[in-house]
């Protein structure tokens, strides 16, 4: 083939690419770039931007609502990693172990089907279970815990938890998909070799499934631990990050202060060390994860 | 070698074309002149003749002017708690049409959850509706500076459609545009209505609590809150918007420095700079006994309450707490004269009656100085509040004479005549321009519109304060929090509100 015919070819190839490029660096790129500029800046979302320099950096230093914002994360983040990965697992060995094809297809579909719920839908039913005279309190009261009955989302203390523990059972069904096709993924010869060796039931979950399963925990982590840093959603129409600041997390700040007081300089700066946060857990994650094995 | 070369160069070139043409892009976005809102065509506009609207020079630009009238939108389908039966702007806007053919008033009928939100990024993006509602207290303090025209100016010119009136600010309720002008004397916007506040209760269950008449004084109140408990009745159960029992609190123990604190600008009213010198200054701070001094004394009255939305914010608990009132679970709900529009729209039952916030006496508290502050929540708060897109907030402005058009529109919405019939057809709210009459239902609550307005509070001097504090005010009530802490918390949060209004302001609190 000729030059001129493999540069037509080539063009003709990057030509239709180049539409995706384009709005690829005008919808992703360039609104990073701009993050990442303002957040040395004094923006409010109207007026020109000024230079401020590396204030909105020294500001987080001090703010004491980030802080406690940062704290509350770490504990949600530990508490999700926790129900994202233990319950799932749990329920995707039970239905691979069921003998019957059938059955496991069964199963595997009841998980599936809440999928369809809307988000949305659930945190708003979780927020009426939860309010004072709810069906959780309702349900304390029936069984003779009165003293255990509380205001899940009123009392600071315990706000956070009941916000992180809505969705019982906290069986994913999208986690448990990915570590049920994990587990499909063992040979068979291998599975058959264990048996062999005496590694059954516990043993063989320990010694066999999780260790094989380790790139299912490696992404489900990583996936758990960047969404539940920027998972927004529940704070904000559940509490609104209160009682008080009880249930304040970064990314609530970041849009307060941007959207509701307007201060998007302050925002961006807050995501832009949000951003190098999430960087620096995935790629230690990915480190560790990846040593392990 | 060169064929290597040209396969790698290629892409390279392709990504240099395509960062090239996003910056042109965005570039053009931003510099842009067409119409995102309004559909006026210049070249069209600029040969336009006159077309005879008003007494005075007709504006020459035609095309369609948006406008968002929040309550008062008219044939509204999409926004909550509207009547559908509203029509008075649509009439309006026809009989302006007809004096003006060429313009068409489009009025922009959607819902917004977060208004303020909806503002910043509709005006970062040059698309605000020409006209739009906002409150005063947003415009001289929270929206950003810019985004909406000062119609200062106008004020003070006569208004084409009040022939007698050599100005426009004459036909206008005098004390609400003194005292809500902006720190430099700017008026943003018009301000026709009045929102009045009260005690509404469920006369059924306070029938059953042996409650014969509504509480006029504070222990009245308490006692009729505790009666209600007795009886295995919900008193209360909403969230304790610190906002606005503030005003009732603080109006009243801050009554005799009022003129003090308004007079550190300059101006009439209590702005935003009044407010941060105040608070410099230790007046408005918890130096001051009064400052904090009405919170043990609320919480006698949020004691009886039921707990569920005491921590709550008031923005996101305020539905559910007035569908337990509308639903007959709770005997008394502290709400605007929306509420009988709200119950009447939910067919309730029972009746409801209202009283005014009580005036506090030195024996309820030795703070007190007995003024009648049952008007210093609501005010000039409502939604006849318009104001008008800059340029910058909304390109269609740009258009030679489209800004002389909606104004024009403006000045001709904003009549007494016209004003008393969009307000009482709404029936929310109280007309207060001189010469307007509230409607019947609404004389009881209309009495707080004729009291003189020197409401005093705190949360306009940074954005997060008003918020800062109903967090703690939560926390304190619910018996989280001792008032120690409180008021330490407290102090925090104004100092930090005085430290962002100093450096956003450039201000120097030395200097009053």
């Amino acid at each position: 083939m000729h030059f001129k015919d493999k540069t037509k070819m080539a063009l003709t190839g990057y030509g239709f690419i180049l539409p995706t490029f384009v709005f690829l660096i005008w919808f992703m790129y360039y609104p990073v770039y701009q993050a990442l500029s303002g957040a040395f800046t004094d923006w409010d979302g109207f007026n020109a931007p000024h230079f401020i320099g590396l204030d909105n950096f020294t500001r987080m230093m001090t703010d004491e609502v980030l802080g406690q914002s940062t704290i509350n994360a770490l504990i949600w983040v530990a508490f999700s990693i926790v129900l994202a990965v233990l319950p799932p697992f749990v329920v995707s060995e039970l239905i691979f172990n069921v003998k019957k094809a059938r059955l496991q297809y069964v199963y595997r579909t009841l998980f599936v089907i809440p999928i369809v719920i809307p988000g949305i839908v659930t945190i708003l039913l979780w927020r009426f279970l939860y309010q004072g005279d709810g069906a959780i309190n309702q349900l304390l009261g029936m069984v003779g815990l009165d003293s255990w009955q509380q205001l899940w989302l009123g009392n600071p203390h315990i706000a956070l938890y009941s916000i992180m523990l809505m969705g019982f059972p906290w069986v994913s069904a999208f986690n448990m998909l990915i570590f049920y096709s994990g587990l499909q993924g063992i040979p068979k010869e291998v599975i058959e070799a264990a048996k062999l060796d005496g590694a059954t039931g516990w043993k063989r979950v320990l010694r066999l499934d999780i260790p094989l399963s380790l790139p299912q925990f490696r992404l489900i982590v990583i996936l758990t631990l960047v969404g539940s840093l920027q998972n927004i959603i529940p704070p904000l129409v559940m509490t609104n990050g209160g009682p008080g600041y009880s249930t304040y997390v970064p990314i609530l700040h970041m849009y307060n202060v941007s959207t509701v007081n307007g201060e998007f300089g302050y925002g961006m700066s807050i995501a832009l060390i949000m951003f190098v946060v999430i960087l620096a857990f995935t790629i230690l994650n990915m480190r560790l994860v990846k040593s392990d094995t | 070698m060169k064929h290597r070369f040209a396969s790698k160069a290629l892409p390279i070139l392709l990504a240099a074309i395509a960062i090239v043409a996003t910056g042109c892009g965005s570039n053009a976005s931003n510099n842009g002149n067409s119409a995102s809102n309004g559909s006026g065509n210049a070249s069209e506009n600029n040969a336009a003749a006159a077309n005879g609207g008003g007494n005075t020079a007709a504006p020459a630009w035609t095309g369609t002017i948006n406008m968002y009238a929040q309550a008062y939108t008219p044939d509204a389908k999409n926004i909550t708690g509207i009547k559908t039966d509203q029509h008075k702007l649509r009439e309006l806007a026809d009989e302006y049409e007809k004096a003006h053919p060429g313009i068409k008033i489009k009025f922009v009928d959607e819902e917004f959850k977060d208004y303020t939100q909806t503002v910043r990024v509709k005006a970062a993006a040059g698309e605000l509706f020409d006209v739009y509602w906002a409150q005063w207290a947003e415009l001289n303090g929270t929206f950003p500076k810019g985004i909406a025209e000062d119609l200062t100016e106008y004020f003070g010119k006569p208004n084409p459609y009040i022939p007698d009136k050599a100005t426009w600010q004459e036909a206008m309720n005098g004390t609400v545009v003194n005292e809500t002008a902006a720190p430099g004397g700017q008026h943003y916007n018009i301000n026709g209505d009045y929102v009045a506040t009260a005690f509404f209760y469920n006369k059924e269950l306070f029938q059953q609590a042996g409650i014969a008449e509504a509480p006029k004084t504070w222990a009245e109140l308490i006692d009729a809150s505790k009666k209600l408990q007795a009886a295995g009745i919900v008193a209360m159960s909403q969230a304790p918007d610190f906002g606005w029992f503030q005003r009732h609190f603080m109006s009243d123990f801050y009554s005799k420095d009022f003129d003090t604190i308004a007079a550190f600008d300059k101006a009439p009213g209590i702005s935003s700079l009044d407010e941060a010198v105040g608070i410099s200054k230790g007046l408005l701070s918890t130096k001051d006994e009064r400052f904090m001094g009405w919170w043990p004394m609320f919480k006698q009255l949020t004691d009886t309450w039921k707990k569920d939305y005491l921590t709550g914010d008031p923005g996101v608990v305020g539905a559910n707490a007035r569908n337990d009132f509308l639903a007959g679970k709770t005997a008394i709900f502290y709400d605007g004269s929306w509420l009988p529009n709200n119950a009447a729209d939910a067919a309730v039952k029972f009746e409801i009656g209202s009283f005014n916030f009580p005036v506090l006496t030195a024996g309820d508290t030795p703070l007190s100085t007995g003024i009648d502050a049952s008007g210093a929540v609501g005010g000039p708060n409502g939604a006849f509040q318009f104001a008008v897109a800059t340029k910058e907030a909304d390109k269609s402005m740009k258009e030679p004479g489209k800004k002389e058009a909606v104004i024009d529109w403006l000045q001709f919405v904003g009549t007494p005549e016209h004003v008393e019939q969009a307000v009482n057809e709404n029936g929310n709210f109280v007309p207060t321009w001189p010469g307007t009459k509230p409607n019947d239902s609404m004389k009881e609550l209309a009495s707080q519109a004729s009291k003189e307005l020197k409401a005093i509070g705190v949360g306009n001097s940074s954005a997060n304060l008003g918020k800062d504090l109903q967090r703690t005010f939560g926390l304190y009530l619910s018996g989280n929090m001792d008032l120690d802490k409180a008021t330490a918390n407290v102090q925090k949060a104004l100092d930090a509100a005085n430290k962002d209004y100093a450096t956003k302001n450039d201000t120097d609190y030395s200097k009053y």
